[in-house]
């Protein structure tokens, strides 16, 4: 391998990576205060992207005033999802689990005859190449890294800076606690749901117009979502980021060497590994 | 004044006759169906295998969504021994479940050590990587042109060639797995696995090994995946990796909390109930639209399955009378 294609494949993990922070950045936020993992993660992101190729594409509407319907429409749903089925479920964490799979194999079967049988695409929204140190990179997916990245710092500020941040903080510490202080978890819980969902959405949004459109093009990036938030420890954002950046540069190098697949698989090797040494992963906490 | 009080357990003469009934009703298919009941039924009760063998695991209170991994390798194993060597059915079946076990085995080892949510994850993630395995490794599965020409099942020399010879092959095999597995759980292991689900580290305080256990409860469950696998690969004869992907996994899990997983029965019904409902749309969209409808609704307003479905109707009956001006005497 040349220094070259290194540098490329480097700058390549970085946008995946990114994509793949935003996918757990969410996911690790849920966990933190509901304990739960939102399997329909993939089915988001999967909306995410058809939400582009239908306002975007279809409607010729601007390319970020379809982002943000897409981050809006399924940050909504996101709401009505926690409504409708982890309230009435009352925080029971298996049964919430299943419903959730049950939500995501629905939404996946549902695209078939929804968005039809064929694969749908999305032209590129930025043309072009641009030189990074010394190699070309096409700008579509350069573009991803800054604006995950806003998202990223706007999620952080958020959470620290915001009194419904405090209340988010405070019901991941302590539920009981957080309740009797005044917090109504039940819409501070809505609101991580929410926020989840449109990150997801976000990431199927900035995906689109790079890969192919499917009802089933979620599933690789749940589990790389997974994945890292296993890597970087259950609940913990910045283990997110750093085991976002970690896979990001592993699969894009390790595939750029030796193909998709084993990239895949080399992942998952490490992650039984991580999990026999330290089964809270490199930045989580003992339950 | 009712006669029976809603909840109250048949009696032991009842089951049995209920079970033969069953059993004689099964026998009766092939010569009174078509071949489509028959083919139908047969994987109908591989279903039953399925979701019978993931109780263990899920009595553990593992969320074990990997099943159809362990399925897939049984089914590869047998298929594999039996085509390139020549193995019985008898013995590849065997070996198929054999693996299934030791892979799970060896999979168990450092997943069983995390709880809940994490484990589940490791278990999706499980099953992409055996269907990955299975799409890249060409030269052993054919990969994505899927392995044909799997031999026709036999049992102690006999090929069995016909779709009926089969179908009694598989209801053996399902009576056979389903008596071991209700042994197994009526038995002091399967209320040491109780006692792990309900409160793993009460358990561990009474002196019950935890580790070894749960280990055991998943080995079991993926031997009779496997042995699900194989006798899946012998009947239907073709193996295409998809097959056993996550919603196959999914669906497993769906048959146990939509039956409902406080008692055994629960496995069976909701197998027999989603596969022989599911059957008009078998193969298209609309099949995983209704397993999803069916588990969400199932979450939602019948937390306990299908088989608390009666004891519900029962009581609310019995409620209606008691809340009734003048008892009527119908009861």
């Amino acid at each position: 391998m040349t220094a070259s294609l290194l540098v490329q494949s480097a700058v390549i993990g970085l946008s995946i990576g990114s994509i793949y922070i935003l996918m757990a950045l969410g996911l690790t936020l849920m966990f933190g205060m509901m304990h739960i993992i939102n399997f329909a993660h993939g089915a988001v992101y999967m909306l995410g992207a058809y939400v582009i190729y239908y306002v975007f594409f279809q409607s010729g509407a601007p390319y970020f005033v379809s982002f943000v319907v897409a981050m809006v429409l399924l940050g909504v749903f996101g709401y009505l999802v926690e409504r409708s089925i982890y309230r009435p479920v009352k925080g029971g964490i298996e049964p919430t689990l299943v419903a959730l799979l049950a939500l995501t194999t629905f939404l996946q079967a549902a695209g078939y005859p929804v968005f039809g049988q064929l694969d749908k695409h999305v032209p590129p929204v930025f043309e072009g190449t641009k030189n990074v140190l010394g190699v070309m990179v096409s700008v579509e997916r350069l573009v991803i890294i800054p604006i995950a990245a806003a998202l990223v710092v706007g999620l952080y500020l958020f959470i620290n800076k915001t009194k419904m941040g405090a209340a988010m903080r405070a019901i991941e510490q302590d539920k009981e606690a957080a309740a009797l202080q005044g917090v109504n978890v039940h819409v501070v819980n809505g609101l991580a749901f929410a926020i989840g969902f449109a990150l997801a959405a976000a990431s199927g949004a900035l995906m689109a117009p790079i890969f192919k459109l499917d009802p089933m093009m979620g599933e690789q990036p749940l589990l790389k979502a997974f994945i890292i938030i296993i890597l970087g420890g259950l609940g913990s954002i910045p283990g997110a980021i750093v085991g976002g950046l970690m896979l990001g540069l592993i699969d894009s190098i390790v595939a750029t060497a030796l193909g998709a697949e084993p990239a895949f698989l080399l992942s998952f090797v490490f992650i039984i590994l991580v999990l026999l040494f330290k089964p809270t992963g490199l930045f989580g906490y003992a339950q | 004044m009712p006669s029976k009080t809603p909840g109250q357990a048949p009696g032991k003469a009842i089951i049995a006759i209920v079970i033969a009934v069953l059993v004689l009703l099964a026998l009766l298919v092939p010569p009174l169906g078509g071949d489509y009941y028959v083919h139908l039924l047969a994987l109908v009760f591989t279903n039953v295998i399925l979701a019978a063998s993931l109780r263990p695991s899920l009595t553990c209170g593992q969320l074990n969504i990997g099943h159809s991994g362990f399925m897939s390798i049984g089914a590869y194993t047998s298929a594999l021994l039996a085509k390139h060597f020549g193995l019985p059915f008898e013995l590849s079946l065997l070996s198929g479940a054999i693996v299934a076990a030791l892979v799970g085995v060896v999979i168990g080892y450092p997943a069983l050590r995390l709880r809940g949510v994490y484990f589940a994850m490791v278990t999706v993630a499980f099953v992409e990587v055996i269907r990955l395995i299975a799409q890249i490794w060409v030269p052993l599965t054919r990969g994505m042109s899927g392995l044909s020409g799997v031999p026709k099942p036999n049992l102690l020399g006999i090929t069995l060639t016909t779709k009926a010879s089969q179908y009694y092959l598989a209801l053996g095999l399902m009576l056979l797995i389903l008596a071991i597995l209700y042994k197994l759980e009526r038995s002091r292991l399967g209320l040491i696995w109780r006692s792990i689900g309900m409160a793993d580290p009460l358990a561990q305080s009474l002196g019950v090994n935890i580790a070894a256990h749960k280990l055991l409860a998943f080995m079991i469950g993926c031997f009779f995946a496997g042995v699900a696998g194989a006798f899946y690969a012998h009947f239907i004869r073709f193996l295409f990796p998809p097959e056993f992907g996550f919603l196959m996994a999914t669906n497993i899990l769906v048959y146990n909390y939509v039956g409902g997983r406080g008692h055994f029965v629960g496995a069976i019904v909701g197998a027999m109930f989603l596969s022989l409902l599911s059957e008009p749309f078998r193969g298209s969209a609309y099949e995983t639209i209704f397993f999803s409808i069916a588990m969400l609704l199932t979450i939602l307003f019948l937390p306990g399955g299908l088989i608390t479905l009666p004891g519900k109707l029962a009581g609310l009956r019995s409620w209606r009378a008691a809340s009734a001006p003048s008892p009527s005497p119908a009861g």
